[in-house]
């Protein structure tokens, strides 16, 4: 046996999952959707122009990466997170329409952010065996490493108690919310399933390094991109300074935070249910009113 | 001198370059990655997920228990397209979601028409209806959706028990216009209590045997004749029904083997009503029997390993795969009618025939 140190799961942070059928009245949901402050609405806007295509991308490889599995309890948990990615991507999919209406058509991008998840990391032809098991290991790692941050934010926004004093738009918090939650609820799964078919060391760090620095470039681009192409006059420009100062006041994930979330992640003894809380997750679930028919 | 010249032209490049960089991020967002020439999201028709808030802005009672609910957007703005047999959930103000077919006019782009009975033995939707709903209430939608969509014939044979005339009024407007032949069978306890009447007799013309519709009170005349109605369609009429089960399953009894009529059944989801039909897997080569207690994912996942699915209720998506041939018996609350055409939903939709081919 070798002294490697391992992963330490927290047994009472796992849970059964399961896809909630969820929908959003968007009418009366405006463009800045929390008052007076378009920059941090449109950071977090951002999500929805990567998650349709990367959560439609993350479904689309764990499809494949079903017969891989060997443990009947991890398949199971699989097929719960597919089914709520697939809502995920479906519910942010549908804001995109609403945004188009209210002046800021995000097609441009959202054309790219398409490219990439559909071209650049899509099936290839690759003669069958090492080459394409490679390759299929290669984005299973880097969903694990996506889903490091999409805990973090949910478990983030679970908690953002900011956007409610300063009046965020209920719905579009609900829509965060719920999806939040059910990242934190199902936050083990893409890990444990990269520990399960693959696992290496080397591999996740490389694509952790991969995917931090992807999500940081179509961060800066994203915010940019809806700053520069906002109907209203005046909205100013995005940057990095309005995106610290932002953290600092709990608009939005806190920049040191950010930062000590990296060596959490590459640490050997990391499992995602060290961090964050279930039993949080489903009470919010329980009372989010998109998940529970939607009035 | 020499030190001063390179700064500044170092300086002149970083300038250059930048402005270069940000003109192409003006025009490309993304820069330097390509767009996918067919942008997928936010261009999607399915918008499952989305409710629309409608205003109700005319309540009547068209017979004696029925309530009919004119709902519209607040703003008065365009509808999305309908065909007759969609339905709409309403999300009711208790929370309580309900399905209800669509009795208007679907060129009218501004509205859509409900009418609901009050079950007084129900599970609490209609009466809610009934007793909330009233002009300027608001409530949100979602929808509307098709698991009852007319297909081409020459003739149809219609037989609608009660509130089942809501999908098969505007149906039998579409089927008239069309110039298809047509007769309607329309039962109900009374006269006073079944809606629609007088639009249904003027469609139908001249009443009277050999007409094309038979309204049949059970207080004047007892008990629709089934047999006879059917006896008297052509043997190749596509059959439509809405009504209670003991109606719709009569109407499967009394057409007998060989003939499926489509039904719409209020019990979303329910993927194992129905019969038994059988399933080819055109790339494996394999048959498999599903029995009418079974649904269409659990016989697979049993033979095919890595088959996918999630939800097993409809809306997720997971599971959709592409049918060859056959005729689908559409149970999901998500495909749109394109991608009914060469798709299902494993996870609840059926067979109407007696074979679906998949390509699997």
């Amino acid at each position: 046996m070798s002294n490697t140190p391992q992963p330490a799961p927290i047994a009472e942070e796992r849970i059964e999952l399961k896809a909630r059928n969820v929908s959003f009245a968007w009418e009366n949901t405006p463009l800045h959707w929390i008052p007076g402050d378009p920059f941090t609405g449109h950071t977090i806007n951002v999500l929805h122009l990567l998650l349709p295509a990367g959560e439609r991308w993350f479904v689309h490889v764990y499809k494949q990466v079903l017969p891989y599995i060997t443990d009947d309890r991890l398949r199971e948990d699989v097929i719960g997170f597919i089914g709520q990615e697939a809502m995920h991507s479906a519910a942010h999919d549908d804001v995109l329409p609403h945004l188009k209406k209210l002046g800021l058509d995000p097609t441009p991008y959202t054309a790219q952010v398409d490219w990439l998840f559909e071209k650049l990391l899509g099936d290839r032809t690759l003669p069958p065996g090492r080459a394409s098991r490679w390759w299929l290991m290669e984005r299973v790692a880097t969903i694990a490493a996506i889903e490091h941050y999409t805990a973090f934010l949910g478990n983030w926004i679970l908690n953002a108690e900011t956007l409610d004093r300063r009046g965020a738009d209920p719905t579009m918090l609900d829509l965060l919310r719920w999806h939040g939650a059910e990242e934190v609820e199902h936050r083990s799964v893409a890990f444990e399933l990269f520990m399960h078919v693959d696992g290496g060391y080397r591999r996740r760090v490389r694509t952790w390094a991969t995917a931090f620095t992807a999500l940081a470039f179509l961060w800066q681009r994203g915010a940019r991109f809806f700053m520069d192409n906002d109907p209203s006059p005046e909205v100013g420009r995005a940057s990095l300074g309005a995106f610290y100062r932002a953290g600092r006041t709990g608009m939005l994930p806190s920049t040191p935070s950010m930062l000590k979330s990296i060596p959490r992640y590459l640490s050997r003894t990391y499992h995602p249910s060290q961090e964050g809380s279930t039993a949080q997750a489903v009470a919010y679930l329980a009372s989010s009113p998109g998940a529970n028919g939607g009035h | 001198m020499r030190r001063a010249t390179t700064v500044a032209l170092a300086a002149g490049a970083a300038l250059l370059a930048r402005r270069a960089l940000r003109r192409r991020i003006g025009a490309s967002p993304l820069w330097p990655l390509p767009a996918l020439e067919e942008p997928v999201s936010g261009h999607g028709a399915r918008r499952s997920t989305v409710l629309r808030r409608l205003t109700v802005t005319e309540r009547a009672e068209p017979a004696e228990g029925v309530v009919r609910l004119r709902l519209e957007a607040p703003d008065g703005a365009e509808l999305p397209a309908w065909e007759p047999g969609a339905h709409l959930d309403l999300v009711l103000p208790s929370g309580l979601v309900r399905q209800y077919s669509l009795c208007g006019d679907p060129a009218d782009r501004t509205a859509y028409t409900v009418a609901t009975r009050l079950i007084g033995a129900g599970r609490g939707g209609s009466r809610e209806v009934h007793e909330q709903l009233r002009e300027a209430v608001e409530l949100s939608v979602r929808g509307p959706r098709n698991r009852f969509p007319l297909v081409p014939s020459a003739s149809y044979a219609f037989i609608a028990g009660g509130i089942g005339i809501t999908p098969i009024l505007p149906m039998l407007r579409a089927v008239e216009a069309s110039g298809a032949s047509w007769r309607l069978l329309y039962g109900g306890r009374s006269r006073a209590t079944m809606p629609f009447l007088d639009e249904i007799e003027r469609l139908g013309g001249a009443g009277g045997p050999g007409g094309k519709v038979t309204v049949v009170a059970e207080d004047e005349s007892g008990m629709a004749d089934l047999g006879a109605f059917l006896a008297a369609s052509p043997t190749d009429a596509a059959v439509y029904c809405c009504g209670p089960e003991p109606l719709m399953d009569a109407v499967g009894a009394a057409l007998g083997p060989g003939r499926t009529p489509h039904l719409e059944r209020f019990a979303p989801g329910a993927a194992t009503a129905g019969s038994g039909f059988e399933v080819e897997l055109r790339r494996s080569g394999r048959t498999l029997a599903v029995p009418a207690d079974r649904s269409l994912l659990s016989v697979l996942r049993a033979e095919v390993p890595g088959v996918s699915y999630s939800c097993e209720q409809g809306f997720c998506g997971t599971c959709q795969q592409r049918v060859l041939e056959g005729e689908i018996d559409h149970r999901d609350e998500l495909l749109t009618d394109a991608e009914r055409d060469g798709s299902m939903l494993i996870c609840v939709s059926r067979c109407l025939g007696k074979r679906l081919v998949l390509d699997l």
